[in-house]
C-alpha cells in the first residue's frame, strides 16, 4: 500500500549523512543463535543509566550469558518475538503482561518492591486527577501502561502521556506538557539533581511495584541462569535498582 | 584548546561544515529545506491493510532519519490504522498529494519535511472549500509558522529546545552552567525569545546577541566576544541556521578563534561538531528519532480521542534528544561529572 517514486540520488549525500551520526538504525533484535551457545537474556529495564551502559556492564560481569538490553518497549516487545530469549530481567509488572513468573526476584533493602510517586511543580497534585494529564515511561505498550497508571493513581480518567525514556519526563513538567509524572520514588533523586523545578510530590496509593525480576523462559538453561545472576557483584546489582536476589 | 592547523584537521573541519549544511537542509535549517533522499533504501513497505480501520496518510521522503521516525510511529498505530505511506521527492507535486488522498480518504495525514508540507499547501491553495484531514507536521523546520499557513494541523517542533541542552549539559560539566549566550540571525528573533522563557524554568538566563543575515566571520566574532567577556556567558549555544555556519574558513574565522580564547563549553545541534580530534563543540544534542516516532503516536492517539479537533492542539515540543559529548574537552576545560559517562548516548575521547 506504499506509493514510491523511483530517484538516484547522489551518493554522497548518503555518505555525509551517516558522517553525521544521525543515521543509527535502532537496536537491533538479536537472536540466541547470534550470541553462541550462552543462553539469552534480554533485559528491558528503566534505570538511572543509558542502555549501552547497562549492556556493557551486564555484558562483562555476566560473561557466560548473552545479554542484550532494550532500552524502548516496542524492540523489547520485537525481540521477544524474534529473538527467543531464554530469560527475561524486568519489572514484575512487565513479566506478568506477559504471563511469566519470575524465577529470581530482586530486593532491595530487604524489600521486593518500590512504591511510584506523582512528581508536578510547585504543589502537590492533590484531589480528583480527572482529566489530567500524566506523563510515564512507556513499560508496556499504550493499552497495558494505562492500565499499570489507572492501577497505581487508582482513577481512570487521567490522560496518558508515553514516553520513551525515563529522562525524557523532565520536559513534561518543563513544558507544562503534563500536570504530572510517575516514577519509581529511587529515581526521584535522580531527577532532582537534574532539575531546578520546585517537585513535589505524593506516594501512589497504587503501589508498590515489583522490582526487576528474571523469568527463565526455557527451563533447561535455568539452573545456570539463575547461578549466574545470583553470583552478581554488588555494584552490576546497585546499577539494576536492587542488592539481593531471592529465588522463587 | 585550539586544534593543530594539520591537512587532516582542514579536511576534517570542511567535512564538517558541509554536514553542517546539509543537516541545515535535511533538518533544522532556516533556509528552504528540501528532501535529502538517499541512494539504495529499500522501498517503504506498509503493514497490510484491514478492513475498516481507518487509515493515516503518511507523506515522507525515504530517507533514513524519516524511515526511523515512521518506523517508531507505526509501530505504535498499526492496531488502531492502515497505514498508506507515499514517498515523496523533489518530482513530487501535489496532485501526487492529491491523488493519494482522494486513493486513501485519510483519517489524518501526517506530513514530514519542509517541501512535503509545501506541497499539502499547495493542495489547500487548489481545494479553497473543500473538507480538509487533520494534519499532524513533522522534522521541518519551524513548524509553527508552517501550521499557521495551514488549514487544520497541528504538529510537532524539529528544534531541540535550548533548555534540553542546557540541561544536559549541566548533568555533564561540573562548571556552573547559569548564562547562555547564543548569537542569532532576525529570522530567529521569535523562537530565541521563547526559548528565553522555557530556560527561565531551569534558572538559566539566556543571552540573546543579533546579528545581521549577512552577518560576516568577524562580526560574528565581535559578538561572541562579547558575550564571552561582556555578558561573562557560563556557555555558548549554537543555532542550526546556515548562516552562521557558512563553510569551513568561516568556521575557523569566527566560531573557532574565538571560542579557543574564551574556554566556554559549547553547544551544538549537530553531532560531528563534536569531535576530539579538533575541538570546537562540547555536547551535541539531537533529536531522538525513534522517540519522535512514539510521541506522534501520542498525538494523533490524543487527536483521535478528541474528534480529530487539531485546532484545539497546540504544537508540541520535542520531549526527547540524544547526546554527543567530547569527554577529553569536558574533562579537561570543564571538570567532567562522576556519573556523567552513564547518561550520555554517545562519548568521544
Amino acid at each position: 500500500m506504499t506509493l514510491r517514486r523511483n530517484r538516484h540520488p547522489p551518493r554522497p549525500i548518503a555518505w555525509l549523512l551517516l558522517g553525521l551520526g544521525l543515521l543509527h538504525p535502532s537496536h537491533p533484535a538479536r537472536s540466541a543463535m547470534a550470541q553462541g551457545a550462552k543462553p539469552a537474556v534480554h533485559v528491558f529495564l528503566q534505570l538511572d543509566a543509558k542502555s549501552s551502559v547497562v549492556e556493557k556492564t551486564l555484558q562483562q560481569h555476566l560473561p557466560q550469558l548473552g545479554i542484550v538490553v532494550f532500552g524502548r518497549f516496542r524492540d523489547f516487545e520485537e525481540g521477544l518475538t524474534t529473538g527467543r530469549p531464554d530469560a527475561v530481567l524486568s519489572i514484575r509488572a512487565v513479566l506478568e503482561q506477559r504471563g511469566k513468573a519470575p524465577s529470581l526476584q530482586g530486593n532491595r533493602g530487604g524489600q521486593s518492591a518500590e512504591p511510584y510517586v506523582l512528581a508536578s511543580v510547585n504543589q502537590p497534585l492533590e484531589g480528583s486527577l480527572a482529566g489530567k494529564t500524566i506523563g510515564v515511561v512507556d513499560l508496556l505498550g499504550r493499552d497495558g501502561t494505562q492500565t499499570f497508571l489507572n492501577g497505581l493513581l487508582k482513577a481512570t480518567d487521567v490522560k496518558i502521556k508515553r514516553v520513551a525514556k525515563i529522562e525524557d519526563l523532565l520536559p513534561l513538567l518543563e513544558f507544562s506538557a503534563a500536570d504530572g509524572i510517575v516514577l519509581p520514588r529511587s529515581m526521584l533523586s535522580r531527577l532532582l539533581e537534574r532539575t531546578r523545578l520546585v517537585i513535589k510530590t505524593k506516594e501512589l496509593p497504587g503501589g508498590p511495584v515489583g522490582l526487576p525480576a528474571v523469568a527463565v523462559l526455557n527451563p533447561a538453561v535455568r539452573d545456570v541462569i539463575v547461578r549466574c545472576f545470583q553470583e552478581l557483584d554488588a555494584p552490576s546489582k546497585r546499577l539494576l535498582g536492587i542488592d539481593s536476589w531471592s529465588v522463587q | 584548546m585550539t586544534a593543530p592547523r594539520t591537512p587532516h584537521w582542514r579536511l576534517a573541519a570542511f567535512s564538517t561544515t558541509l554536514l553542517v549544511f546539509l543537516a541545515g537542509c535535511a533538518t533544522t535549517g532556516y533556509e528552504s529545506v528540501s528532501p535529502t533522499p538517499m541512494p539504495d533504501l529499500p522501498p517503504i513497505v506498509d503493514p497490510p491493510a484491514r478492513s475498516g480501520a481507518p487509515t493515516l496518510l503518511i507523506a515522507m521522503p525515504n530517507s533514513p532519519n524519516f524511515v526511523e521516525v515512521r518506523k517508531s510511529l507505526v509501530s505504535e498505530v498499526r492496531k488502531n490504522f492502515n497505514i498508506y505511506t507515499l514517498a515523496v521527492g523533489p518530482e513530487s507535486t501535489p496532485a501526487d498529494l492529491a491523488a493519494a488522498i482522494e486513493v486513501v480518504n485519510p483519517v489524518c495525514v501526517v506530513l514530514m519535511n519542509n517541501a512535503t508540507m509545501k506541497l499539502y499547501r499547495q493542495y489547500q491553495t487548489a481545494h479553497p472549500t473543500a473538507p480538509m484531514p487533520p494534519a499532524v507536521l513533522l522534522m521541518a523546520s519551524f513548524v509553527e509558522e508552517v501550521q499557521a499557513r495551514l488549514r487544520r494541523a497541528t504538529g510537532i517542533a524539529y528544534e531541540v529546545p535550548g533548555v534540553t541542552a542546557f540541561v544536559h549539559l549541566r548533568s555533564v560539566t561540573s562548571a556552573p552552567i547559569n548564562r547562555v549566550g547564543v548569537i542569532y540571525r532576525p529570522p530567529f528573533r521569535k523562537f530565541v525569545e521563547h526559548q528565553k522563557s522555557l530556560a527561565a524554568k531551569e534558572h538559566v538566563e539566556l543571552i540573546g546577541v543579533s546579528v545581521p543575515n549577512d552577518v560576516t566571520a568577524a562580526g560574528l566574532r565581535g559578538a561572541l566576544h562579547d558575550l564571552a567577556n561582556g555578558s561573562k556567558v557560563d556557555a555558548i549555544w549554537m543555532l542550526n541556521d546556515n548562516g552562521l555556519v557558512r563553510d569551513a574558513k568561516f568556521v575557523d574565522d569566527a566560531w573557532r578563534t574565538e571560542l579557543s580564547d574564551a574556554r566556554l563549553p559549547l553547544i551544538v545541534g549537530v553531532s560531528n561538531l563534536v569531535e576530539p580530534s579538533s575541538p570546537l563543540g562540547t555536547l551535541a544534542v539531537v533529536p531522538d528519532h525513534e522517540a519522535l516516532g512514539l510521541q506522534a503516536a501520542n498525538l494523533i492517539f490524543d487527536l483521535a480521542d478528541n474528534d480529530w479537533k487539531v485546532e484545539n492542539h497546540p504544537v508540541e515540543l520535542p520531549l526527547s534528544v540524544k547526546t554527543v559529548v567530547d569527554v577529553n574537552l569536558v574533562r579537561a576545560s570543564f571538570g567532567l561529572r562522576p556519573d556523567a559517562l552513564s547518561h550520555i548516548d554517545k562519548a568521544l575521547e
